[in-house]
This record gives structure tokens, sequence and C-alpha cells, in this order.
């Protein structure tokens, strides 16, 4: 579609309308951190973040969302319970969008799932390509600095200001509604290009998977019996952290709760993660990944294997590094990992 | 169908998990809606030994203790453990590092001769234990899943996964990344993380997580700069009767 540009002050006042008007989730600092949250002044805005704590899936498929409420009885009643309401995700970084996307697909598969997609079409996406990376940020290395999809808006800082590349109709509107935008000029389509080329450097020499990404799939199915496995998950604490910080992890568990009444209550679901003890767990206690270190090997091959799987091969790790970052025996890194089993 | 009759006990403990009870009111009385509480120290005078559910409070430090718990163990259908004191030791089993004598003088001068008193252990340690309700002191949410799961004969969903879940779900910025160090890693999960969201650090009141990765978790702290003696000291605090010996 077309292409604008949106002087820095320009861009401000923009955000000051959007705010005013729309429920909008941006990023904003959290102690030392960033993180998505409701934004009620646009000062709050951090549009120079490095990386958020958690991914953005929170507001997609949130930790904990009641599913329906029911009543036990003769006539068992349910009333299903969808939390949709519109809002504007501002800020989401390229790497970020890429996952949100493979999430579009892997959430439609089989049962579409209604809450998820009320969610993904309430929001109106306006992504923005990153000018930092965090120090373990590797999404240089896994095609992941820019996004062709999945935005209304698409937002490039290119020093005075910002390329607004408009993605569909909705954001369109939006950019009309609250923004007074200038039409791109060739000097603007130079500028942008060059600041998209140079995105991967943004991320740190030492930060990169050596292999070629093509390839990687194919090595990673070769290590299923690699003492690795064993060797890292010796410290692995079996948290999940890097699970819930990961922003192509979708695992739920569901639970049923009844109220002290006896006779009514809750479907619930809340996030989940393949390094929990209890994720592999069914009926009989027969775990299926008893083991510290198969469920270590499980979480790196979905994103290399199984789930790219499902997405033609596109590898679900996008490189943003939280799951790097938040391990505290530092074992997981997929950079790491990846360099050592793929040649 | 009649209700359930249910009884309170209390051993070694700050009678806090009780006053959790007491503190429910309004869903206390729902709760009294499907049980009759027969015996409740903290809340009623009279007693009663014809129970179906024991609800039990702190721990066992005595000899004599062992008998009252097995007559509870007797009278009861259902026996749950109340709080970090009767499901582990709690913070009583502190003493249990240090010798027994020196223990005993300290709390009680030159007569400690006629207070019996030995090491500190959950109840689970002496009786049979069906259930446990973790935490110093248990939360309600925690202990009213239990009732409800008793009344209706399910399994309550009592967490066997990290308290880094908790924190990850409540969105906070893990305390390793302020400087800080806690024992969440290998803490059971279910408060959702409160002390964290509240700013400040676990202490690990609700026990060991099943399976805790231990060695893990002490390399870490070093790594962190605890020194050996700040690192045993930050375990010691809730897990001593459930780390492993060595
Ligand atoms: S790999 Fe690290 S973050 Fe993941 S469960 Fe193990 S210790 Fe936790
Ligand atoms: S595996 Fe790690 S680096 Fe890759 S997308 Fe998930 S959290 Fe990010
Ligand atoms: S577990 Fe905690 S709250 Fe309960 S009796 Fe012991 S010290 Fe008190
Ligand atoms: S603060 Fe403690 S419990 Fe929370 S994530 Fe960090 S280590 Fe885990
Ligand atoms: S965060 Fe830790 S110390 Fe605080 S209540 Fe939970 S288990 Fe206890």
């Amino acid at each position: 579609m077309t292409a604008k540009t949106l002087s820095k002050e320009n861009f401000k006042k923009f955000a000051e309308n959007l705010v005013k008007s729309e429920r909008t989730i941006g990023v904003k600092a959290k102690e030392t951190k960033y993180e998505f949250g409701n934004i009620n002044n646009a000062d709050e805005i951090v549009m120079d973040y490095d990386v958020t704590l958690r991914s953005p899936r929170t507001f997609f498929q949130p930790p904990k969302e009641k599913l329906f409420d029911f009543k036990l009885g003769a006539n068992t009643e349910i009333k299903p319970n969808i939390e949709a309401d519109p809002f504007v995700l501002l800020g989401i970084h390229s790497y970020d969008l890429k996952a949100l996307n493979q999430m579009d697909i892997i959430w439609d598969e089989n049962n579409a799932d209604q809450h998820y997609k009320a969610r993904r079409n309430a929001a109106t996406v306006i992504a923005l390509e990153p000018t930092q990376a965090s120090e373990w940020s590797f999404w240089g290395s896994m095609d992941s600095s820019t996004v062709d999809k999945g935005y209304d808006l698409l937002l490039t800082d290119i020093g005075n200001k910002y390329y607004v590349e408009v993605g569909t109709e909705k954001g369109a509107n939006l950019l009309s509604k609250y923004a007074s935008a200038e039409d791109a000029t060739n000097d603007d389509n130079t500028a942008r290009d060059k600041v998209r080329s140079e995105l991967p450097n943004l991320c740190k020499a030492d930060r990169k998977v050596k292999c070629d990404t093509d390839g990687i799939t194919a090595s990673m199915k070769n290590s299923y019996n690699n003492a690795i496995w064993e060797k890292l998950a010796e410290k692995c604490y079996s948290c999940g952290s890097c699970n819930l910080v990961c922003p192509t992890c979708y695992c739920f568990d569901v639970k049923d709760t009844i109220e002290l009444d006896l006779a009514t209550g809750q479907r619930t679901r809340k996030w989940d993660g393949c390094l929990l003890e209890p994720f592999a767990k069914v009926a009989g206690d027969e775990n299926f990944r008893e083991n510290r270190a198969d469920r270590f090997r499980h979480r790196i091959l979905r994103k290399t294997v199984y789930v790219a799987d499902k997405l033609n091969g596109e590898l679900a790790c996008v490189g943003c590094g939280r799951c790097s970052s938040t391990c505290l025996p530092d074992i997981t890194d997929p950079v790491k990992i990846l360099n050592e089993l793929c040649s | 169908m009649s209700k359930p009759k249910i009884a309170f006990f209390d051993f070694a403990g700050c009678e806090g998990d009780q006053l959790t009870v007491v503190n429910l009111e309004e869903a206390l009385l729902d709760v009294l809606e499907h049980v009759e509480i027969v015996s409740f120290r903290e809340a009623m005078k009279e007693h009663s030994d014809d129970y179906d559910i024991a609800f039990i409070e702190g721990s066992c430090t005595r000899v004599a203790d062992e008998a009252r718990l097995k007559d509870i163990r007797k009278n009861a259908k259902i026996v749950v453990a109340i709080g970090a004191c009767a499901t582990s030791g709690g913070i009583n089993a502190l003493k249990n590092i240090r010798p027994l004598e020196t223990v005993r003088k300290e709390v009680y001068g030159e007569n400690w001769k006629d207070y019996d008193t030995y090491r500190a252990r959950g109840i689970g340690e002496v009786i049979d234990v069906d259930y446990k309700v973790y935490g110093c002191p248990m939360t309600q949410s925690e202990f009213v899943k239990v009732v409800k799961s008793l009344l209706t004969g399910t399994q309550p969903d009592i967490p066997n996964y990290p308290m880094c879940v908790d924190c990850k779900q409540a969105g906070n910025v893990c305390v390793f990344e302020k400087g800080q160090t806690c024992v969440g890693p290998i803490t059971r999960a279910g408060c959702d993380a409160c002390c964290v969201t509240e700013g400040a650090t676990c202490w690990g009141c609700r026990g060991l997580v099943n399976d805790p990765n231990v060695d893990a978790h002490k390399e870490v702290l070093e790594k962190y700069n605890l020194s050996v003696d700040e690192l045993t000291k930050r375990m010691a605090t809730y897990f001593t009767n459930e780390l492993p010996k060595g």
C-alpha cells in the first residue's frame, strides 16, 4: 500500500490523540526493564526500547483467562466469555510481529480458537522496526529484523521522522484520523532502505547464529540423541521461564473451578510450558517427558523442527533473546545451542 | 447427607493459619453451609472427638505431640496439614541446624531440662497426611480450594513447578536482575509470587517444589556472589527439613 512519513513532532501528537481516544497498549519502563502495558499518558511511551520483559502475546493469549461460566444441574448452563475490546498495539518490534504472524497460523489450525481470533481482530497493530537491540538479541541472524505482513502501520525511525508504511485500510484510517502525515518522497524511501539494511547489525557481533537458517531444521532433526541435552539440563530448574517469555510459546492448561455453592463455576485456561514437570503428565500419573533433559530438548526442537513443520519450514525462534536472558543457570541460549549443533 | 464434621488442631506454630480461616469471613459462612465445625480452639469453646476431617497446624516438637497426633489420625478419616510448620516444619525447623542442647538453653535458660523438646518436624513425619496446604501462612484461596476438593471428591490443583512461573505470569522483573537473590526457582509456586510482586524476594515459605534442582541453585547463588554462609541461611529459612542432607 502507500507510504507516508510523520515528523517526530507529529508522531507525538499522533500518540497523544491515540491515547486520548483509543485503548492504547504500548511499551513503557518497568523498573530497569521495559514492558507492554496500558498507556494513559503519551509521555509514558518508550519508542527506543531494546526488548520487553514478556512478549506481546500477553494481549492475545493472556496469562489467565476465563473461557466460560457454567452452572451445574439437570440442565447444565454454559455462558461463553470472550474479552476482546478493541485496542491499538503500538510499538511491537518486527521480530515479535513475525512471531505473532506465526501464532495467527497456529491458533487457526484445526479448531480455530475463537478467543485468540477475537482479540487479534480487535487489535490495530502499529509495528516498529527496532532502534536498539538487547545484549541477548539475535534477531539479526534469524531473518527477523523486518517483517512484511501482519501490521496495520509499520514505523521505521529514519532520523528526524518516522517512515510509515500503511499495511491496511484500518491503518490508513487510523493515521488519517489522528495524524497529519505526509507522502513519502524518494529520499524517504532511500533513507528507509538504508536503515533497514543496517538493522541486523544492531545485534551484537557475538550474537550471531553462524549456520544458514535454512539448514537448521535438518541439523536439529539429527540432534535428538546428542549428549548436549543431558549435559545442559543438569542445571535446569524446570522453571518454565524460557517458555513463558517466548513470543512463540502458546501452550496452556485448562482447569474447571467450582464456587463454594458447589453449583456454579468457571472454566479457565492459563499459560503452561513444556519445561514444567507436570506438563506431559496424564491420567494414571504417566509422564511422557519425565526427565529434565527430555523437556529441555523438547523446547529447542519445538522452535526448530516441530512448530517449523507447521509453518512451512519457518523457524519458530525469532531471535528475541528473551529465553537466553531469563534463564538463571544460562543454559538455554539458542545461539550457543544452534552454533554447537548446526554446521 | 449429613454434613462432614471438621476439627482444627494446633501444635508448635503461631496460629497464623487458623487466623487465616477465621479471616475468611463471608467465605467461612459459605464453607459452613457444607461442613460442621466441632472443634476450633481459635474460634470456639466446644470440643468433640467425633470428626471426619482434621486440619492440623504447627510442627511436632515433643514426644507428647506424637501421641496426640496419632490420636487425631485414629479419629479422622482425612488429615490435612495446614501451613509451613505442619507441612515441613517451617521456620521451627531452623533450630534443627544447631545442637539441641544449645537451643534449649537459649530458649528456656537454666530450667531447660524441664522442657522436653526435640527436632521440629512436619506432621507427615509422624502420621500419614492426606493433603497439604502450603505457605506461611497458607493463603485463604488455597485453603478454600482444598476444602472444595474435599467436598467434591476431586484432587486439589496444587502447583508442582517453581515460583518463577508465577513471577512470569505476574510480569515481575526478576530480583536477580536487580542484584538481589531469591529461592523462587526451587520453591513451589501457587501464591502468585506475591512477595516479589510487592517488591520483596521469595523466601520459600511454600516449601520446596518436588524434585528441586538444589545444586543448580547453589551454583547460581554463588555466581551472584552469595557467600556460602549467606547461601546456607537463604536455603535454611524454610527448607531445613526438606533439603537433601550434605
Ligand atoms: S532452561 Fe532455564 S529458563 Fe528454561 S526451565 Fe530450565 S532453568 Fe528455567
Ligand atoms: S526461543 Fe528464545 S530467542 Fe527464540 S523466540 Fe523464543 S524466547 Fe525468543
Ligand atoms: S506455618 Fe507460618 S503461619 Fe502457620 S503456624 Fe507456622 S509460622 Fe504460623
Ligand atoms: S524473582 Fe525469584 S521467583 Fe521470580 S523469576 Fe526471579 S528467581 Fe524466579
Ligand atoms: S513469594 Fe515466596 S515467600 Fe512469598 S508467599 Fe510466596 S512462597 Fe512465600
